[in-house]
């Protein structure tokens, strides 16, 4: 369709373009009350006159009966109003030359005329089509319920203009419509009250005799206080350049003066929106800063239990977060409390028993004598043990001027072809291990037909050692031993090592309780990846073997919670589950027995703690947690 | 002195028209929408309200109905003139159904529009 074919979008254009004749006519009719001057008086008649005929030209061309406009005929009159239209502009040109300062008011009242005859030319025929939408543009717009308006929040707003009148108006407007604010006359003062009070939005007048607005502008902008406060300049300068100076200074928008009510209402509406959201976006920032503040303090133990109360208020995920938070950080501060417990009381055990030299046994290992030099570069101090491979010296490391532990390695282990390189990568492996449960393997090496392995050295006494003085141990020491434990397999088991041979004789402690577990790696070279050598000996240490283990069938890292489960069964009772007088007889109970509870040979063991051991003990690797991380968990949860 | 409410929501209509009226002895006051029209016109004191008919929020037909509603029972009833620039057939009726007095348009003619203002008016007091 073309041009307008409803009685209501003729009668809206008919507003449009009679609406600037009201103030074209108006203004000039009063300011011809008060001319005295002739050329004054000429120039306002000739506005006057230019105003009907323009009037004239409308009624004539829209009249009021019609109910349809064509674009042609629209066009017809457009171009016909341009004749009366220069005259008007060339009018009220000559009268703002004659203007002098002190006409301020009548120079006012022509610029409005002249801005009202300017808006004339600028209606379009769209503006009568879109009649209750369009007309949002130019003059009275018409909300309808439909229509999408910013729900404004009440705000504080700093007023600032030199025009008393000026002010007035906004201070009335704004606190109709709920706002609370302030008014100042100057920039000085704008600066001094934003220093002083908090505000969420500022209309800033650009022309102030003392300080101008876009200076006011650049000082809010540049003030880390105040910059954030969003800033609307309001100003009767409305051409291209002036409204990119304020936006380039980093206003939010700029409103021409004389404002629309309407359109003053929507863009404050619009900037206490944007800033709304950019509160609220701030203060999740600001709330998930805590957060991350209070999982840094968890991990360097300074956390304090409810530091996330405020965030834990929220109604959202950030909410839930700091609440699920706020509840772990309890659950771990109080599993840390057990935990420290446990190890002291594991301490106390420890410097109950005589701290002393691993014992040393009859061994066929290559013997270093103390004072001799091993490749170079380990000064044997001392023969501290012995084990099924081979003798244990601490030495120093002359090149790292560090302690270090060295293994010898009995000639005949390293016969069967092959293993020796097996042996090697799986030493590679271990060294991969990084925690501190576990003795780091430095490095294996050969010299003159001697292998040796360099490992961590570590003063301490051996959990067998420890359960040989005390008989057995009581429960909090042994949880801070399986707590222990249980994470060094973790660290294990994720490089892909299987220990083979957990047993009180690998778990080392230091004086401060530290459980470290030595020989990582090692096991594959005694042959106990089996259990049963070629020839259908038993190697190794079959107490603490898993039946799957025992029997030569495969296996995965669950052999060493088995072993564990040993482990903590004979720190709880003092004895082993299954008990022989010699291997077949321990295989034959192993296979046939179930393990004994061990609180019913301790009282002072509790069920659960009773349960997770005998679940340890499962026959069936699918009856013990999946993986060392599950002992770790459910640890937790027992004392 | 007649005091005048002028419900008017372009600051430069509201402006001129204003200035024109004070000039001529009426005592002025601002509304510059239709809520703010009607809250106004209720608090009582005016002797006559120029309505304008294009306001936002609720126009000047609404805000008339509302102010007249009110009014109902009470005995009172401030002379309401309509003021628009659409001046189309049937203005005039509508004005008049909605409870105005009597109906004006835009442009004004001051002189025509005191008329209408005097006979709702009557004798200057």
């Amino acid at each position: 369709m073309t041009g307008l074919n409803t009685p209501e979008a003729v009668a809206e254009l008919r507003h449009e373009l009679r609406t600037p004749l009201n103030l074209i006519i108006g203004y000039c009719e009063m300011l011809l009350e008060d001319a005295i001057a002739d050329d004054r008086r000429t120039a306002l008649q000739q506005t006057l006159t230019a105003g009907r005929d323009i009037l004239e030209r409308i009624n004539a061309a829209v009249p009021s009966s019609r109910g349809e406009i064509s674009d042609d005929d629209f066009e017809a009159l457009r171009t016909s109003l341009r004749e009366p239209h220069g005259r008007i502009i060339a009018a009220t040109s000559a009268l703002l030359t004659d203007c002098g300062e002190i006409d301020s008011e009548f120079e006012r009242d022509v610029r409005r005329v002249r801005s009202s005859a300017e808006r004339l030319l600028t209606v379009e025929l769209s503006m009568g089509r879109g009649a209750n939408h369009m007309a949002i543009t130019v003059g009275h717009p018409t909300f309808d319920s439909g229509h999408a308006r910013v729900a404004t929040r009440p705000a504080h707003i700093l007023v600032v203009d030199d025009q008393e009148d000026n002010r007035t108006v906004l201070e009335r407007r704004l606190t109709r419509q709920g706002h609370t604010v302030e008014c100042v006359s100057g920039g000085h003062a704008a600066l001094s009250q934003l220093q002083n009070g908090r505000f969420d939005l500022v209309l800033l007048d650009v022309l102030m005799p003392d300080l101008d607005g876009l200076a006011v502008l650049e000082r809010i902008k540049a003030n880390p206080n105040t910059r954030d406060i969003p800033v609307i300049m309001i100003s009767a300068l409305d051409d291209v350049a002036s409204v990119v100076r304020c936006i380039e200074r980093g206003a939010e928008d700029h409103l021409p003066k004389p404002f629309d009510p309407v359109i003053l209402r929507a863009r404050i509406g619009a900037c206490l929106e944007k800033k709304r959201l950019r509160d609220v976006e701030l203060e999740y920032l600001r709330e998930v800063g805590r957060v991350i503040d209070a999982a840094t303090a968890v991990e360097a133990g300074t956390y304090v239990g409810g530091g996330l109360a405020e965030v834990a208020r929220r109604g959202d995920e950030l909410g839930r977060l700091a609440r699920v938070f706020d509840t772990m950080a309890d659950h771990v501060r109080a599993r840390e409390m057990r935990l420290k417990d446990q190890v002291e009381a594991l301490r106390r055990e420890i410097a109950g028993a005589t701290l002393s030299s691993r014992p040393v046994s009859q061994s066929e290992a290559p013997s270093l004598p103390t004072g001799s030099l091993l490749a170079d570069r380990y000064e044997i101090h001392e023969e501290i043990g012995s084990g099924g491979m081979g003798m244990v010296y601490r030495a120093l490391d002359r090149e790292l001027n560090e302690q270090v532990a060295i293994k010898t390695l009995r000639a005949e282990m390293l016969r069967e072809p092959g293993l020796l390189d097996r042996f090697k990568s799986e030493i590679r492996l271990a060294r991969h291990i990084s925690n501190k449960h576990v003795v780091r393997t430095h490095d294996i090496g050969e010299r003159d037909g001697v292998y040796y392995l360099t490992m961590e050295y570590v003063e301490g006494i051996t959990v067998r050692s420890l359960l040989d003085t005390r008989g057995r141990l009581a429960v909090a020491p042994t949880l801070a031993i399986a707590s222990q434990l249980a994470q060094s397999l973790v660290a294990a088991h994720e490089q892909g090592v299987i220990h083979r041979d957990i047993k009180p004789q690998n778990l080392l402690l230091d004086a401060n309780g530290v459980l470290k577990v030595m020989d990582f790696g090692v096991a594959r070279l005694r042959g106990v990846s089996t259990g049963v050598t070629e020839v259908g000996q038993l190697v190794g240490t079959p107490q603490y073997m898993a039946p799957e283990q025992l029997l030569g069938e495969d296996f995965d890292e669950r052999v060493d919670l088995f072993a564990m489960g040993v482990v903590l069964f004979e720190c709880l009772t003092g004895r082993l589950p299954f008990e022989g007088t010699n291997v077949m007889s321990i295989i034959a109970r192993l296979m046939r027995d179930e393990a004994p509870s061990p609180s019913s040979l301790n009282p002072d063991v509790s069920e659960e703690v009773s349960a997770l051991v005998l679940r340890l003990l499962s026959k069936e690797p699918t009856g013990r947690p999946a993986t060392a991380s599950d002992v770790v968990r459910q640890l937790s949860d027992v004392s | 002195m007649p005091k005048i409410l002028l419900v008017e929501d372009n600051e430069m209509n509201r402006d001129m028209l204003s200035r024109r009226l004070q000039r001529k002895g009426f005592e002025i006051a601002l509304a510059v929408d239709g809520p703010e029209g009607v809250t106004m016109a209720l608090a009582g004191g005016y002797d006559l309200i120029l309505m304008d008919m294009s306001l936002p929020e609720i126009d000047g037909w609404e805000a008339t109905r509302r102010v007249r509603e009110a009014e109902a029972g009470t005995g009172r009833h401030v002379p309401i003139i309509a003021l628009t620039a659409h001046a189309m057939s049937g203005d005039r009726e509508k004005a008049m159904a909605a409870g105005c007095d009597d109906y004006d348009t835009k442009p004004v003619e001051l002189d025509r529009l005191l008329e209408k203002m005097a006979a709702l008016l009557g004798p200057v007091k």
